[in-house]
């Protein structure tokens, strides 16, 4: 599964499918990737749409500082969508912790527990800064398809043998 | 022999204090029992605090909920100037007031798009979308940011209104009144979303009482509190600001989700009054009492004891709790009772009798954050099977159910027919 | 009895002489707060901050529930240790004059204080009245009775004072976790400052 068709990564990046996933986020960031389906930013116009499950998706949003109770689920997520794939993390939160630090409860930054291509500063982002996140996505798929890079495949395959001994792919 | 299936709804669940994952017991499509379970984003924020001083804390505090977040920062600053004695100027007091409609503005706005969403009516959830960038623009103008506007402080607020801000209030004022009423028009006397909502998610005046339901939840049982009325804080002493509840409107008060939505479009054009009022009546003067941080801290250090700052948030009152210690930089202890804590407690009885197409739709209804369910785990108990139903298949369904409503409009007479 | 509708709404003083007069030996201390608003800083609404003793606390309550109906808010706690009781017991005797400065009868327990906030009066304008009931309990026997039969509203409040401080609601049928992760070692109670707190190690810095 990991030779990837040549053909397949040069049309993926005309129209990626977005799904997002809050992992303890105050909500700021998820409204303004609401605002971007919204017609004044209207994302769509990039071919780009959003999709509720990870199964469908070629991106993935995450928000928040990742708690504890969602760290298995962001993996599972994670491990649930089709390769080639890209994580963009929006919001200082997720990238950095931000204001969030000394809790018990939180197990992030996002970074900490699925690789993660894409960094989106702001508290919160504009919806200008979440679109520019995602096309650079696509930058990210299409070098895919120019050079494969073997440490990358690597890294995935290893994370695959990981989620298959969770359990995580079982579903 | 019954055969009831437990649905557990989305451990994924957007939110900030209030994300439930909600097992759902049913018989065939109808719900029999709901047992609730929040906790997935629980981040500690009050345990945080406690490493924090009181300024900080007001920059945490914003962060509970991106949505809310100006409600927040005044209820925790109301407590920390209840057990400090601090004044606030008239200017001040306006400003937040001023702020906290807009927030109010917004918030109703995309709820009740994110309602049209859930129900399958797309077009009014773009047109609530395109209508609520208008207020995000001037709230930004404000505060330079769009979501957390670090407004508030101690003693006042940060940022003035100026001319042009007035301008930008006023023009936004109008254009509301001018597109908000199409868009009521299209949803609220539409029939299908009319029979999708009426009688969906009951939830009676006396439910309300004992399970303490707050705001717009409350209110739609026929509840008639609002805290700016109740106990007028900020600006609000000015007015005179009476509790929206529907038999005021439509002659009785069903509780249901359309209910519920009425009482949100119709808080909207009272913010948007409050909103004029506050423009017209905005005093001169400082709008804040002291502007230097480092004197505040130092007289906040000296502060000792407890204070309670509760306020009208868009979803319900919202309540803060804070504890200081004399000599001591942080803050002893703080709690936050966001008012979807509250009203969470209420849906076990408002799924009771409902179809699970209309989950969603319930579960949305008291406002508990924007895009609720993420993901839907299925166990059939009976082959000892799971899947996975997605949140699109479960928004399917609910959109199904509102297409088929649709197709049968012609037979289907709306139970309580609201506008007559 | 439950929280209902009823007609008996009274102002401040009424209500603060009806409890002195009920309660009288239980009250440990009782103080009203005034809030002021708008252009012509008129009192707004008023808060009632008692605290109460601990075998009064249902008694209280019941004779609360006689009044225009009670909007339950939230239980807010703290874990006030040993200090904290020394401080009350002095400042009460400062206030009672009490000759016999050594009397054992408030022992310097290591408690929790419990704060119960209430709305009641809510119908009339700027008629609101916040009502903190606070109790202070022992950590030798850290229980309450539950309030879940009057209002059933307070389920959350309760389950999370169980799962934070770890005090027992007595009567309470569900007290589960509610915001902790489900697998939390249910031994820690995060808000308590002595030895059952989360150990240092547990807190993440993340960055």
């Amino acid at each position: 599964m990991k030779s990837f068709d040549m053909d397949i990564l040069r049309i993926l990046p005309r129209s990626l499918w977005v799904t997002t996933c809050n992992s303890g986020s105050c909500n700021g960031c998820d409204i303004e990737v609401v605002a971007t389906l919204g017609p004044r930013y209207d994302i769509e116009r990039f071919g780009m749409k959003l999709v509720g499950t990870p199964r469908h998706a070629d991106v993935l949003i995450v928000t928040g500082p990742v708690t504890h109770f969602m760290h298995e689920k962001l993996k599972r997520i994670y491990h649930q969508m089709p390769d080639p794939k890209v994580v963009v993390v929006v919001g200082n939160c997720g990238c950095s912790g931000d204001v969030f630090y000394k809790s018990y409860n939180l197990d992030g930054p996002v970074d900490n527990i699925i690789p993660v291509d894409v960094y989106v500063h702001g508290c919160a982002p504009r919806p200008e800064a979440v679109i520019e996140g995602v096309t650079k996505a696509v930058l990210k798929l299409e070098g895919l398809g120019k050079k494969p890079d073997k440490k990358e495949e690597a890294q995935e395959a290893e994370a695959m043998k990981e989620a298959e001994a969770a359990g995580g792919v079982a579903l | 022999m019954s055969t009831t299936y437990t649905i557990p709804v989305g451990p994924v669940h957007v939110g900030l204090k209030e994300p439930i994952t909600a097992w759902l017991e049913l018989e065939g499509e109808r719900i029999v029992n709901a047992r609730v379970r929040p906790g997935a984003i629980h981040r500690g924020i009050e345990f945080m605090a406690r490493e924090r001083n009181p300024i900080q804390v007001i920059y945490l505090s914003e962060r509970i909920c991106g949505i809310c977040s100006f409600s927040h920062v005044i209820c925790f600053i109301r407590a920390v100037e209840d057990l400090a004695q601090m004044n606030v100027p008239v200017r001040g007091q306006y400003i937040r007031s001023l702020v906290l409609e807009l927030e109010r503005v917004h918030s109703h706005l995309l709820w009740s798009g994110v309602a049209c969403y859930t129900i399958g009516f797309d077009s009014a959830f773009h047109l609530g979308m395109q209508m609520r960038e208008r207020v995000m623009d001037v709230l930004e103008l404000l505060s330079g940011n769009r979501v957390n506007y670090g407004v508030a402080t101690f003693g006042g607020v940060r940022w003035d209104v100026t001319p042009e801000l007035e301008k930008a209030l006023r023009g936004m004022v109008r254009y509301y009144r001018q597109e908000f009423t199409p868009f009521r028009e299209i949803v609220m006397e539409d029939p299908v979303a009319q029979a999708r909502m009426r009688n969906v998610g009951v939830l009676t005046r006396d439910e309300a009482v004992r399970y303490s339901a707050v705001g717009p939840t409350a209110r739609a049982s026929g509840l008639r509190i609002d805290l700016r009325k109740s106990s007028p804080y900020e600006a609000y002493a000015d007015f005179d600001v009476e509790p929206v509840v529907p038999q005021d409107y439509f002659g009785e008060a069903h509780g249901d989700v359309l209910d519920r939505f009425a009482v949100r479009v119709l808080e909207v054009y009272q913010s948007l009054d409050i909103i004029e009022k506050i423009l017209d009546g905005l005093p001169e003067g400082p709008f804040v009492e002291e502007a230097n941080l480092n004197k505040v801290m130092a007289s906040l250090k000296k502060a000792d004891g407890t204070g309670w700052g509760i306020i009208e948030a868009p979803r319900g009152d919202d309540t803060h709790i804070v504890s200081l210690k004399g000599g001591v930089d942080n803050v002893l202890w703080w709690k936050v009772r966001a008012p979807t804590y509250a009203n969470a407690v209420s849906w076990p009885i408002m799924f009771r009798g409902n179809e699970l197409a209309d989950a969603p739709l319930i579960i949305n209804s008291i406002d508990p954050c924007i895009s609720c369910m993420e993901r839907m785990l299925v166990t059939d108990e009976r082959e000892y099977r799971s899947e996975v139903v997605t949140r699109s298949e479960l928004v399917k369904r609910s959109r199904q159910k509102t297409f088929e409503l649709g197709s049968l409009k012609s037979k289907y007479v709306p139970g309580g027919g609201a506008e007559q | 009895m439950t929280s209902k509708f009823k007609k008996m709404a009274v102002d401040c003083e009424t209500l603060v002489a009806a409890l002195k007069a009920k309660f009288a030996d239980d009250i440990v201390r009782l103080d009203v707060r005034e809030h002021r608003g708008g252009s012509l800083n008129e009192v707004q609404s008023r808060d009632l901050w008692i605290e109460i003793s601990r075998t009064a606390f249902r008694p209280f309550l019941d004779f609360l529930f006689e009044y225009d109906f009670v909007d339950f808010h939230v239980i807010s706690g703290d874990d006030v240790g040993i200090a904290d009781a020394v401080q009350t017991q002095t400042q009460s005797q400062a206030q009672d004059q009490n000759p016999d400065g050594q009397n054992q009868e408030k022992p310097q327990e290591d408690s929790v204080l419990l704060h119960y906030h209430f709305s009641l009066f809510q119908r009339s304008r700027c008629g609101r009245m916040g009502v903190t009931l606070s109790v202070r309990v022992p950590k030798g026997d850290l229980s309450v009775p539950s309030i879940f039969d009057l209002l059933p509203g307070s389920e959350y409040s309760e389950r999370e004072m169980h799962e934070m401080l770890g005090v027992e609601f007595v009567g309470l049928p569900n007290s589960a976790l509610v915001f902790l992760p489900e697998d939390w070692n249910e031994e820690i109670k995060p808000w308590r400052r002595d030895g059952v707190g989360p150990a240092l190690e547990a807190l993440r810095e993340l960055s």
